[in-house]
């Protein structure tokens, strides 16, 4: 490896610089500081700006998420975790959790979006359920935790519109 | 302290001198995460998202559906190529900025599912300042100079206030108790949203073990809110670097979640590694002088 890297302006080119941060840099660092105090401080999320809202909120023993339910042809179900599913489809709680209000329409478009990766994995699903699992922590007398859920169906499809 | 003193510590905070070969050392680390981040990540499976499915960041919002994976594939050999050539020193300004971009979009993409991610957020924003680093630089020049030093110092700046901010958020919502309530047994036992605990039976043995839970609740409180500290206590950097390694480490075997990036960033950029390489030869060549054993120096 050289002395200077790389040997565009040479170590004379270097030595003869001002040794301060050039007038580009300042502007640079200025225009960084605005986009990571604003989001920052106030706390909103326009991604990569953001409000570095990790785990900020306490939890407790109680959570309400979104999840699917599969539904085969003798009406037996179960949940299906979006862990089974490729990739792409692991984030959709966030999308489901953005349904209520939303249209008839987009509801059966986010259902039949995950239809198709439960159904390459169940073929006997009949039907996809969207759900709020209101879920609970309960602490056993040996001191160890068990979940109980309740189940609250959002929002059914069965394929219908993909055929 | 005057108001004098301390304008004149916030210049030096981020203005200071620092050496070059602490400058390119950074730079050239910083290169090979993010060609690494580039290279290894999952994302041409994200090719074909649904489009009810696809949510983008707002500066991808132009997009009308995730790329395929060809498109994928050829940013990752851009950034891969760019990351390579900023490490090898080959036009390092525009090659690390080629790197970063692709790096960029691929995290910008693979966040565009809805949930906002932040596990790329913290290299990208550490090494934005690399963008405008001096091209020329004389890594054998021992004098500290302020045109190698700002990139460093305003990175370092930057990875603070970060941390900062992730426990401000937390006292905002949730207030002191965050720390000290249950939050954290409760944390570990429901596990990550996406993913799984990379250790399940110590998330587990946290969860059950209340004094556990609220001792890593008031650690991780406490080191996110002091750690601008660091800004101005050199001293304290390695400490900082060690506790945010541990932070991530632990979050990964209690949560699964994949923080490697910060838990590097953090110690390339906060320890001077080129003064504590040339204190650990001295050390050799003074023991070797002596030839007496005595403790060996730590790194600052």
């Amino acid at each position: 490896m050289s002395d200077t890297i790389p040997t565009t302006a040479g170590a004379e080119g270097a030595a003869a610089e001002p040794d301060e941060a050039p007038r580009s840099a300042r502007i640079l660092v200025a225009v960084l500081f605005v986009l990571l105090l604003v989001p920052g401080l106030i706390g909103f999320d326009a991604w990569p700006l953001t409000g570095w809202r990790l785990f900020s909120k306490s939890r407790g023993p109680e959570v309400t998420r979104w999840v699917i339910e599969a539904v085969d042809q003798d009406g037996s179900s179960r949940v299906v975790s979006l862990e089974e599913l490729p990739l792409r489809y692991r984030h959709a709680e966030w999308p489901m959790s953005e349904l209520p209000g939303a249209s008839e329409a987009k509801k059966t478009a986010v259902c039949e979006a995950l239809l198709t990766p439960v159904r390459n994995i169940l073929p006997g699903t009949e039907e996809l359920v969207i759900a709020r699992d209101h879920a609970r922590l309960v602490e056993g007398d040996d001191g160890h935790w068990t979940t109980t859920h309740d189940l609250e169906p959002f929002h059914s499809c069965n394929g219908a519109h993909l055929l | 302290m005057t108001v004098a003193r301390i304008r004149t510590a916030l210049y030096e905070a981020l203005w200071g001198p620092e050496t070059g070969a602490r400058l390119l050392f950074v730079h050239v680390g910083l290169s090979v995460l993010i060609g690494v981040r580039i290279v290894a990540g999952s994302y041409r499976q994200l090719a074909g998202t649904p489009g009810p499915l696809f949510e983008p960041v707002p500066f991808l919002a132009w997009l009308p559906d995730m790329p395929s994976a060809q498109v994928f594939v050829a940013i990752q050999v851009i950034g891969g190529v760019a990351a390579l050539a900023a490490v090898l020193r080959r036009h390092p300004r525009a090659a690390f900025a080629v790197a970063w971009v692709c790096y960029l979009v691929l995290a910008g993409l693979r966040g565009s599912r809805g949930k906002v991610l932040h596990n790329d957020l913290l290299l990208l924003w550490a090494s934005a300042p690399f963008l405008l680093t001096p091209v020329t630089v004389d890594r054998h020049d021992p004098v500290p100079r302020r045109r190698y030093g700002w990139p460093l110092r305003v990175s370092l700046v930057i990875i603070a206030l970060i941390y900062c901010f992730a426990g401000y958020h937390k006292l905002r919502r949730s207030g002191p108790s965050w720390a000290y309530s249950d939050n954290m047994r409760y944390v570990t036992l429901w596990g990550p949203s996406i993913g799984s605990s990379g250790w399940p039976g110590l998330a587990r043995w946290v969860g059950e073990h209340a004094w556990v839970a609220r001792s890593s609740g008031v650690f991780i409180l406490g080191l996110e809110l002091t750690f601008p500290v660091v800004i101005f206590v050199r001293g304290l950097r390695v400490w900082y670097a060690l506790f945010a390694v541990f932070l991530h480490i632990t979050t990964w075997l209690l949560l699964g979640l994949d923080y490697w990036a910060w838990a590097i960033t953090v110690p390339l950029v906060l320890i001077d590694w080129i003064a504590a390489y040339d204190r650990l030869q001295a050390w050799r060549a003074g023991r070797a002088a002596s030839g007496t054993i005595e403790p060996a120096p730590t790194a600052a």
